[in-house]
């Protein structure tokens, strides 16, 4: 078996995404719902603008880790111009590769850089705190 | 203090390798490791000597009622206190919430007078005095600690005739500051003399000589996991006189005198707060962890600490990405608290772990108030105990500039 290490972790391209700041502002008048991981203190708020049923603006404000913030970001960029019923989708397989399990690769197609998050369980919550919290938008979005 | 070979030798976590290299274990402030001694004296009361304690008449039961009540007696000596003012409980937090809830039964306070809590309090010291003020409609102060330092005789502004109840931790488990509790006390019994004084000594007893008669607290709680002894328990220290006056906080079997359906009326010291069968085997292995750290000596086990804990501070005094909180000066001990610049301390607490083998916490430890006090959300927490040494300082700051070239 291959070891995993901190630089499969770290990588350039998560280091880059977390410091990348396109998406962390506030939507005036858009979605909003906010995740907390209690246990460290982390807090994230997603905005998403959703129009005839597809989001076409997402962004987040928040604080947390190199890994939440990468995570944030690019799940921000990934569900930009798709339709909420995709995104739901995108988030369970998210969600099956944050746990090690098998996933539609295709449908999450270069979320893999984040494939090894099920390696190192103390840091999986940090990876899924905005896709959790997306989850909760989503479904608001669905109720309203 | 022992050699690090001895040290190796009583504490098997110590021969890990985490990741290729050495563990270097600075999450104490947590819970310290296990040494094998404890675990043994735990097995052979297990395997031996288990029955419940205080309710038959044969062997194994009289074995494990003379063994429980050896251990309060050898926790009654190490804090110099009698044998009936020690309390088994879970741990500082149940100690705790046992007190705040006994005192607002008892009806102690008029309506006018005051507990008085701190901003630098874990969340055990914390929590359980707000909520038990809002539940029992009691006036619960707080006392900010600004940049998250006690001030002395600031905190001594807020004392009155009003105060009832103070009741403060003995060393900031998040900065490290030593509360000078003797020179609190005396203070608070100028301006009122029966004032109720609780230490949380969850960071305190295990980390200095602590007498309750020379300090002259009326209470004190702490831990058994973090002075090297098992989870789930932890000893409230009570003076008599208000263990007497106080309810009990939880109802049931040997806690009782006399039971009919109109009334009960309660046992004697200290089994009228030890109600339901009681943790035996955290109560042996906590003596046998009292019995390793009289052998070092407590004096000893300070010292020790307070000159890590010094190098440790003029070492990462030098690294000027780096924030270090609290007050820097002597009246610090077993704990570092820092910040690297923009950095999450989630990241470095996981890059040291993975590149030095050093295990250090990251995150708001239970202490939000003193978070915000401080203006962070989180910072990395490095914690001493007796095994750890100067090399473990170096192999830190090495890490943390490692992590710092990588990320900033
Ligand atoms: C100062 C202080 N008080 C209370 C506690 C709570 O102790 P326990 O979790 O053992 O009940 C801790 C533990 O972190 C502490 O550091």
């Amino acid at each position: 078996m291959v070891k995993i290490g901190l630089e499969d972790l770290y990588t350039d391209i998560i280091l880059d995404y977390a410091k990348n700041d396109r998406y962390k502002k506030e939507i005036p008048d858009a979605l909003e719902s906010e995740g907390k991981n209690l246990s460290c203190g982390d807090e994230i708020t997603i905005y998403l603008k959703v129009e005839d049923n597809i989001i076409k603006e997402a962004s987040f404000k928040g604080h947390g880790c190199i890994i939440s913030q990468a995570s944030a970001a690019m799940m921000c960029e990934y569900i930009e111009g798709k339709t909420v019923k995709q995104a739901e989708r995108i988030f369970s397989e998210v969600i099956k590769m944050s746990q090690g399990k098998e996933y539609d690769e295709e449908l999450i197609d270069g979320m893999d850089i984040f494939s090894d998050i099920s390696k190192f369980p103390m840091r999986t919550k940090c990876f899924t705190l905005s896709w959790h919290t997306l989850e909760d938008a989503l479904k608001k979005e669905k109720g309203s | 203090m022992l050699s690090s070979k001895e040290y190796e030798r009583l504490f098997p976590s110590l021969n890990r390798k985490i990741n290729g290299h050495n563990l270097i274990y600075l999450d104490n402030a947590a819970t310290t490791l296990r040494p094998k001694e404890v675990m043994d004296a735990v097995n052979d009361y297990s395997l031996n000597h288990h029955a419940n304690v205080h309710r038959s008449t044969h062997t194994l039961a009289a074995e494990a009622t003379q063994m429980y009540e050896s251990s309060r007696e050898k926790v009654a000596k190490f804090i110099n206190a009698d044998n009936n003012e020690i309390i088994f409980t879970k741990g500082t937090t149940e100690s705790i919430n046992l007190l705040a809830y006994s005192i607002a039964t008892s009806k102690i306070l008029r309506p006018d007078e005051e507990i008085l809590i701190t901003t630098m309090e874990h969340h055990a010291n914390f929590v359980p005095w707000q909520q038990v003020g809002k539940i029992f409609g009691l006036n619960v102060r707080y006392y900010n600690c600004k940049n998250g330092i006690f001030n002395l005789s600031e905190f001594l502004d807020y004392v009155s005739e009003k105060t009832k109840v103070v009741s403060i931790t003995g060393l900031s488990n998040t900065t490290g500051q030593v509360i000078p509790v003797q020179d609190l006390v005396e203070a608070i019994r100028n301006i009122r003399k029966e004032v109720i004084i609780i230490i949380d000594g969850a960071q305190t007893v295990p980390h200095m000589p602590f007498d309750v008669k020379k300090i002259d607290i009326d209470f004190l709680a702490f831990s058994g996991h973090k002075m090297l002894g098992p989870t789930g328990i932890g000893v409230l220290y009570g003076k008599k006189e208000y263990l007497e006056e106080i309810n009990p906080f939880l109802f049931g079997g040997e806690m009782i005198d006399k039971v009919s359906t109109e009334n009960t009326t309660f046992n004697i010291l200290p089994y009228k707060f030890e109600a339901g069968t009681p943790n035996v085997d955290g109560a042996v292995g906590l003596a046998k962890a009292i019995e390793i750290l009289e052998n070092i000596g407590m004096d000893n086990i300070q010292e020790h600490e307070k000159e890590l804990t010094n190098y440790a501070i003029e070492r990462l005094k030098r690294l000027d990405f780096l924030t270090l909180y609290g007050t820097l000066d002597e009246s610090q001990q077993s704990i570092v608290s820092f910040n690297l610049k923009n950095i999450h301390p989630h990241d470095v607490a996981h890059m040291l772990n993975d590149l030095t083998g050093i295990a250090i916490r990251s995150g708001h430890h239970c202490a939000q108030p003193l978070m915000s006090e401080l203006g962070v959300k989180a910072t990395c927490r490095a914690s001493f105990y007796i095994y750890n040494e100067e090399k473990d300082i170096d192999i830190l700051y090495d890490g943390l500039k490692k992590i710092w070239e990588w990320l900033k």
